[in-house]
């Protein structure tokens, strides 16, 4: 059987299937691996504490771009309900491509956002107390107010990559 | 590239992430050695590095993507077994990039479509490089998913089941479907959870339609 598409059509699928997973059935399940000890538990971290400096952050840094969420689930490309449980829900678990897309457009470490999120272990637990201090001076209103800002810059300074 | 004798090969484009280019590839309408073979040497030392990067970055193994009992034997084995049904593959740079079998004994779950024949996709999968979620690093290319639905779409319609397909979807995968615009009939218990996705002759249309405007 032979199928006719063009690369027109092609190149359009491909910017919409971006980068998308596409697997299904039982057989594109990948095995476990077996190798050493599983990774189990909770990390030590986990807990509501972080995720709530994480959900603040990016609360903080969409409105400081003036983005509503809608307008930041489009420009990360991730669904916007994610977006919304995210900002709202602290028991909320994201997405690894989530924070990877977040992490891209607001130019901070996704690894250090997998670890606020507690998804992975953090090296360095000091920078979680930190952004966790910073979150809890911000407050949610529609405009950064001057402390909010304060509160915005200093987790930006400790979750970026330097 | 080592196709098989009485194959059918039509020509497709991937988007190369690294260029934004669009590159030459290959639809293949059928699973041959040369795609196991690429599986086996290729596809499965890169999965098991990747699982082991998540291991090491401390990524809890319920987090894993898929993460279920499997063996890779087990899974070659059963994929040779299912060879008799309608196969495809995608391959680019002499490299396997995905690989499609299709079932064309199942019937429309849907309501509106109950039990009319349909295209079930029993197994599709993307080479690990071409999956960005896994490690959270952009893939190496991009479009062969919506190409292998695509293919199944025109085998439906090849074989009078109107474009209809179903399959149950990979957790990680569930957005794509639902964009594709596929309807999500729920979890399967009988399928280890996985939701089962359903796509109307007026969806399939659609998809075509939707990388022609």
């Amino acid at each position: 059987m032979k199928i006719n598409v063009t690369k027109t059509w092609c190149k359009k699928m491909a910017g919409l299937e971006a980068f998308a997973e596409v697997g299904a059935g039982l057989l594109a399940i990948d095995p476990i691996l077996n190798d050493g000890e599983p990774v189990s538990g909770k990390p030590e971290h986990f807990g509501d504490e972080t995720r709530f400096a994480l959900q603040r952050f990016v609360g903080l840094s969409r409105r400081s771009m003036n983005l509503s969420v809608e307008k930041l689930a489009e420009r990360a490309d991730i669904d916007l309900s994610e977006l919304i449980t995210l900002e709202t829900d602290v028991h909320h678990l994201p997405e690894p491509r989530t924070l990877y897309q977040l992490a891209q457009v607001f130019n901070v470490s996704q690894s250090k956002l997998m670890e606020l999120s507690g998804l992975t272990q953090p090296k360095d637990v000091h920078y979680l107390e930190e952004a966790v201090r910073y979150a809890a001076r911000s407050e949610s209103i529609a405009k950064l107010t001057a402390e909010e800002q304060a509160a915005l810059d200093g987790l930006i300074s400790v979750l970026s990559e330097k | 590239m080592s196709r098989d004798e009485g194959m059918e090969v039509s020509s497709v484009f991937l988007l190369d992430n690294q260029s934004g280019s669009m590159v030459d590839a290959e639809l293949w309408d059928a699973i041959t050695e040369k795609n196991l073979a690429d599986w086996e040497a290729d596809w499965i030392p890169q999965v098991f590095d990747m699982m082991k990067a998540l291991k090491q970055k401390g990524v809890e193994r319920s987090l894993w993507p898929q993460s279920r009992h499997w063996h890779w034997s087990d899974k070659v084995r059963a994929v040779e077994e299912r060879l008799s049904n309608q196969c495809f593959s995608i391959v680019c740079d002499d490299v396997t990039q995905a690989m499609m079998i299709t079932d064309l004994t199942r019937r429309a779950q849907l309501e509106g479509q109950k039990n009319n024949h349909l295209v079930y996709i029993d197994f599709l999968e993307t080479a690990p490089w071409n999956r960005a979620g896994l490690i959270g690093q952009p893939s190496k290319y991009s479009g062969a998913g919506s190409i292998l639905i695509r293919a199944a779409i025109e085998l439906s319609k090849l074989e009078g089941f109107c474009g209809r397909i179903g399959l149950h979807s990979l957790p990680q995968s569930n957005d794509f479907y639902a964009k594709a615009g596929m309807i999500d009939l729920g979890v399967d218990v009988n399928y280890q959870n996985l939701r089962y996705f359903e796509m109307t002759p007026e969806q399939a249309d659609e998809f075509v339609i939707k990388g022609e405007s």
